[in-house]
């Protein structure tokens, strides 16, 4: 668990903020400039909050009020960047050894080779950092922050300079460093899609202030209101290869079997699936002689309304949030509880290797 | 033939402990400068640059007041040795490494500047303190720049004259450097022997100054681009 209290004032920008991070995967989301960097840099310790106090159990890393400073080298929390920020002089063995060597014997949790491996790196060891590609970097940047056995790990926008294939992959490399190694995360990014995949609760920041602290699809409306760069949203969902059929391939995503176009893969490869919320119809009695080819029925689990925008999400065995108009929801007469059917293309489905 | 061999030892000897000096000094500065942000950091800039803009003489003369009798390094050093440094050798390199520092300072820093900061961040984070952050990150990506800043700051400490004249004297044996005995050599009409040294200073220059640009257009050519990211994708 992390408790911090912060303030800082700088220039031009102040942040105020105060919370208690669980042991799961929080994130951290809001507009550009709203503190979401500077916040994790602070818990990093790369900068030093004006006043408050920072915590991991009960391990004070800053308490302004008794002098308590540790330097960022001795906090053990691990950070991945946008970028990678990964060392070009170093290969890519050298750049996951680096915290690895710097920790004692009792404290290394994970092999470097090991690490190597489960990022699927083991062809690249001697590799430059500038001789392989953005994703296969920020695998390097995880793996590296993962060999110093960190007790937090943070996520500075690690999607962010990926295209939208390769995003998926990293992802879902991320769900499963969290359950396989169990470190608690803070997950930093404008993309509440990423976000909603990811995180089981998500603080919204705007001009360095906490806004909303609460499940992620909860800050949906919040999200879209923030409005500026927080793009259209897309449901991301982990899937499972099944059977191809002409120019069809099924993906299996939690209990239900949806169509897509036809995938040149394996049955039982692993996929992520990338279904924007505004591009799955929703109609309140079964729809007949359709072309698309996924229609699930569903029950509404929640409803999220504003004047700019509307979000439903709807249960068919695995959760789909739909963006909807207001015209739509009141001539539909939705509402939490309804039975209602979801319809969408195959070619509306996105898949990408995990 | 003997002498030349002597005096080129002698003025080797001073300028390598004039970059001994600078080395370390100038990285500290530099470092300052480059990462630092401090009240004073223009005076600094501007203290240890003076040299380029003043006439080496005029630091000659300040220096023989700071080390000779009545100043507080010569007090010191008259206390420990029982003499002043003015007139030794010693003097002669300090008067080299003050002349060379603002040049050795100015590559550093952007060397220094080349190397990206969140690559130091993020060795902190990696559980790894400032100094071997600095040893292990920051100069490796930064060395062609210090070794070109080595280089120029040994050849301006080789070619010095009018500072050290005045600090530490012509004394043959004793302080005399290349650029003095040349002076001396054609003060007294000893053409020959003057131009044999001179060549001397030029073979020495023109080869540290092509090392000099040899290693700063390779660093500016992008071999081992000290960047996080090569191509995109």
């Amino acid at each position: 668990m992390i408790t911090f209290d912060i303030q800082l004032s700088c220039p031009g920008f102040s942040l105020d903020v105060a919370g208690e991070f669980g042991d799961g995967i929080t994130a951290v989301f809001g507009p550009s400039g709203a503190g979401k960097s500077t916040l994790l840099n602070c818990i990093a310790g790369s900068i030093r909050p004006d006043s408050g106090s920072t915590a991991i159990d009960d391990d004070p890393l800053f308490a302004s009020d008794r002098q308590v400073w540790v330097a960022p080298e001795r906090r053990r929390i691990g950070t991945v960047y946008q970028d990678g920020v990964l060392f070009p002089h170093l290969s890519v063995f050298g750049n996951i050894e680096f915290g690895w060597e710097l920790i004692s014997e009792s404290d290394r949790r994970f092999d470097p080779f090991e690490l190597a491996e489960f990022f699927g790196l083991g062809e690249l060891l001697d590799r430059k950092p500038s001789e392989i590609s953005g994703g296969e970097r920020q695998r390097v940047a995880i793996a590296r922050a993962l060999a110093t056995s960190p007790r937090l790990l943070l996520l500075d926008e690690p999607l962010g300079s990926l295209d939208a294939a390769r995003r998926g992959s990293i992802l879902n490399y991320l769900k499963r460093v969290h359950t396989e190694f169990e470190i608690p995360m803070i997950y930093v990014s404008h993309s509440i899609s990423e976000v909603v995949s990811i995180a089981s609760k998500a603080m919204l920041l705007r001009e360095g202030k906490v806004e909303s602290f609460d499940r992620p699809s909860a800050l949906l409306l919040g999200a879209a209101v923030a409005g500026g760069d927080i793009d259209a949203f897309e449901n991301i969902l982990d899937g499972v290869i099944g059977e191809s059929t002409g120019q069809l391939t099924t993906v299996r995503v939690g209990d239900v079997d949806i169509s897509t176009r036809h995938q040149n893969k394996k049955p039982g490869d692993r996929v992520v699936v990338s279904l924007g919320a505004n591009q799955i119809i929703l109609g309140a009695t079964q729809p007949e002689n359709l072309s698309a080819r996924n229609i699930f029925k569903g029950r509404v689990s929640e409803v999220w309304s504003s004047h700019e925008m509307i979000f439903v999400e709807v249960d068919i065995g695995q959760k789909f949030i739909v963006e909807l108009t207001e015209n739509a929801l009141n001539e539909l007469g939705i509402s939490v509880g309804n039975d209602v059917f979801l319809v969408f293309k195959s070619s509306s489905v996105d898949v990408f290797d995990a | 033939m003997n002498s030349d061999i002597s005096i080129v030892a002698l003025s080797l000897q001073i300028a390598l402990v004039a970059t001994a000096v600078t080395l370390p000094l100038g990285m500290f500065v530099a470092w300052l400068l480059v990462r630092k942000q401090f009240p004073g950091k223009f005076a600094l800039d501007v203290i240890v640059s003076l040299p380029l803009a003043l006439p080496p003489v005029v630091i000659g003369y300040a220096l023989l007041w700071v080390v000779g009798t009545n100043g507080w390094i010569g007090q010191l050093s008259e206390s420990i040795f029982g003499s002043t440094l003015a007139f030794t050798w010693l003097a002669a390199a300090l008067a080299a490494a003050i002349v060379s520092l603002p040049l050795v300072v100015r590559s550093f820093t952007a060397a220094l500047a080349g190397v990206d900061p969140r690559l130091e961040v993020a060795a902190r984070g990696l559980g790894c303190g400032p100094v071997r952050t600095f040893l292990t990150i920051t100069l490796p990506l930064a060395y062609r720049g210090v070794i070109a800043g080595v280089l120029l700051g040994f050849v301006r400490a080789l070619s010095e004259f009018g500072a050290t004249i005045v600090v530490a004297g012509n004394i043959p044996g004793r302080t005399q450097t290349v650029p003095s005995a040349i002076f001396t050599r054609i003060s007294a009409g000893d053409t020959d022997a003057a131009w044999r040294l001179a060549l001397v200073s030029v073979v020495l220059g023109i080869v540290a100054l092509a090392i000099h640009n040899w290693l700063l257009k390779r660093s500016a050519n992008g071999i081992d681009a000290n960047q996080p990211n090569g191509r995109a994708g």
